[in-house]
């Protein structure tokens, strides 16, 4: 938890300030429809498409993100019991494994946005081409394969990649940060 | 020969410690790749159709909405109020923390949430009054189940986008076993308190029943904000979602005022890792249904269960041991992701109501919550109390039998879940 005090990198918080207002965006636009609707009869044709097309994009950004901050959530009980060098030889195979996804992947959406680029489709409501907003897919992939990559040469390295932080993995972790955080303040 | 290699390809994976939803996606990747003539274009496209499932949007929604009522102390005034009402019963500090629980849960869709919001606060108090650290341990973790069956619900969101079933509805569905689960643990904290002779306090009176009353309603109106809008159709589930995280963001920052303006960042970065922790679980097991269904797999799956004869009353003993098995060593939403597909085909074909499934299936989830070894409730009660795991699974085994009794009570007779949404005429 202490690592957040540091003084974060600039790309790190870059990746995080994209993802608080993808979502913030996302939720507002979504409340601003049902107030337009009620309110004032009306609402956004484009409401709808940038919403979905915002959650993509924070799915994509942040699954690399995910893997910095090990939100990922993996079966270690098996692992676990291992004998220290052969849990190093497990994680170095998991890892090589999580790179094949993340190469397939990447290679599977590449095709799919060359496909869309040369129908040229434009989206439905947003003036924008289709091979555009799902391009960040294979950004995405590219990204979690260089994630996947650091987390591998570390290991590599011998330092211990931990199981994913339990609390980070339980979506708790700001409730009991902050809790702490109250408590240091009275 | 398909569905073999991709069974085993994904329990390969998950034991050489690959991350769940990587192991979901490969396995499907390299079974399309080795057996099917399925392009891996197909399964991206898979991928990214998920983001535009419009019920799946209510996740990030519904997590913002919890994290705002957990980061601020909505939890506390709760817990207040739960104990200004039922704190004067013998055993009453144990009694209010599951109606705290059960509050909670009205605000929050995840289950070790609950835990966290409402056990930082009760277990230490229920220890200073003279209960012993094991029963409090025991009282929080299992009363925090509850936070996936009473509504809103994650998991029930899953479900329902997965198999196209009503989410409104599931929400009205779990309504009633949900009180049902709360009145059984809270009889039997009443029976244990008797043989115990625990402590009760003295009655807070009406007075402070009604002001910690009213300092709780703000949080407590989320769940009438949401389960009124989708009855009256004001909105639909998604919109509710994101109506309830502004709410809760304007109650936490502007009523409340716990949290300042310069804390939203921080709770929206945390809601987002979150979201993107589950979606990528989901996203990978679309891809893994798909294969599934392309391969035919549910079908054949489902022709051999319904020539086996099993009458509905057997299947759904099997699907109980099958789910109660798999909560043991996944966590609720992949277990509803990973084997939905292939059960509810079979429960259709038995006649077995899709709602009733969906309930029947979340209290399953709950029951995998605590017990080990990967339940998720025990691992956050460990460390709200403070205690080993090997303590917290001790202390949450024997209330096991309650949530198997309320388990099978909720399995047959399904009227407990399917009557409210009836008598609403959402049928």
């Amino acid at each position: 938890m202490k690592s957040a005090l540091r003084v974060k990198p600039l790309v790190d918080r870059l990746e995080e300030g994209i993802l608080a207002l993808l979502l913030a965006f996302m939720t507002l636009i979504t409340f601003v429809q049902v107030v337009l609707r009620y309110v004032f009869n009306s609402g956004l044709v484009w409401s709808l498409e940038a919403t979905t097309y915002s959650f993509a994009w924070l799915l994509l950004i942040g699954i690399s993100y995910g893997v910095r901050v090990k939100a990922h959530i993996a079966v270690d009980i098996v692992t676990n019991r291992l004998p220290k060098n052969t849990q190093r030889v497990f994680a170095l195979l998991a890892t090589a494994l999580c790179l094949l996804y993340a190469g397939l992947m990447f290679y599977g959406s590449f095709v799919l946005i060359d496909r869309m680029y040369m129908l040229g489709n434009f989206a439905r409501d947003i003036a924008l081409p289709k091979w555009l907003l799902t391009g960040i897919m294979p950004v995405g992939f590219a990204l979690l394969a260089f994630r996947f990559f650091q987390v591998g040469l570390l290991i590599f390295k011998g330092e211990n990649i931990g199981p994913a932080d339990e609390e980070t993995l339980l979506g708790v972790e700001s409730s009991s940060n902050l809790i702490d955080k109250e408590e240091g303040s009275k | 020969m398909t569905a073999l290699f991709l069974i085993l390809a994904l329990f390969a994976f998950l034991f050489v410690g690959v991350p769940v939803a990587v192991s979901l996606g490969l396995a499907s990747l390299t079974t399309m790749l080795f057996f099917a003539d399925q392009s891996l274009l197909s399964l991206s496209q898979k991928f990214f159709h998920t983001t535009q499932v419009y019920p799946l949007l209510a996740l990030p929604f519904f997590i913002l909405a919890g994290s705002f009522m957990t980061t601020g102390g909505v939890a506390k005034r709760m817990v207040d109020f739960a104990n200004a009402l039922v704190g004067h019963f013998r055993g009453g500090l144990a009694i209010a923390s599951l109606l705290a629980c059960a509050f909670f849960s009205a605000v929050s869709g995840s289950a070790p949430a609950t835990v966290v919001a409402v056990g930082s606060v009760m277990i230490v108090g229920m220890i200073n009054s003279g209960y012993s650290k094991s029963f409090a341990a025991g009282v929080i973790c299992n009363g925090g189940t509850l936070g996936i069956l009473i509504p809103p619900s994650i998991v029930m969101v899953v479900y329902g986008a997965v198999t196209e079933t009503s989410i409104g509805q599931l929400f009205m569905a779990g309504l009633i076993p949900g009180l049902v689960m709360t009145a059984a643990l809270i009889a039997t904290v009443m029976v244990i308190a008797r043989v115990q002779n625990l402590p009760s306090k003295p009655s807070a009176g009406i007075k402070v029943m009604l002001s910690t009353g009213r300092e709780a309603v703000w949080g407590m109106l989320l769940i009438v904000i949401i389960l009124g809008g989708i009855y009256m159709g004001i909105f639909t589930p998604t919109e509710a979602a994101a109506v309830s995280a502004v709410y809760a963001f304007l109650i936490a920052v502007f009523v409340y005022r716990d949290i300042t303006l310069k804390d939203v960042p921080s709770v929206l970065v945390d809601s987002a890792k979150v979201t993107v922790m589950l979606m990528f679980i989901i996203a990978n097991a679309y891809m893994f249904a798909f294969v599934l269904t392309t391969e035919q797999i549910p079908q054949a799956a489902s022709e051999w269960i319904v020539g086996m004869g099993l009458p509905p009353w057997g299947f759904l003993l099997v699907l109980n041991l099958l789910l109660l098995a798999a909560g043991n060593f996944m966590e609720p939403t992949s277990v509803v992701l990973i084997l939905t597909p292939i059960i509810f085909p079979i429960a259709m074909e038995m006649g077995i109501d899709p709602v009733h499934l969906g309930i029947l299936m979340v209290v399953n989830m709950q029951i995998g919550l605590v017990t080990p070894p990967v339940g998720l409730n025990l691992f956050v009660t460990a460390g709200v109390a403070k205690m080993s795991m090997e303590e917290v699974i001790r202390a949450a085994l024997p209330w096991l039998l309650v949530l198997l009794s309320v388990l099978m009570v909720i399995t047959y007779i399904p009227s407990i879940s399917l009557i409210l949404p009836e008598m609403m005429g959402m049928r």
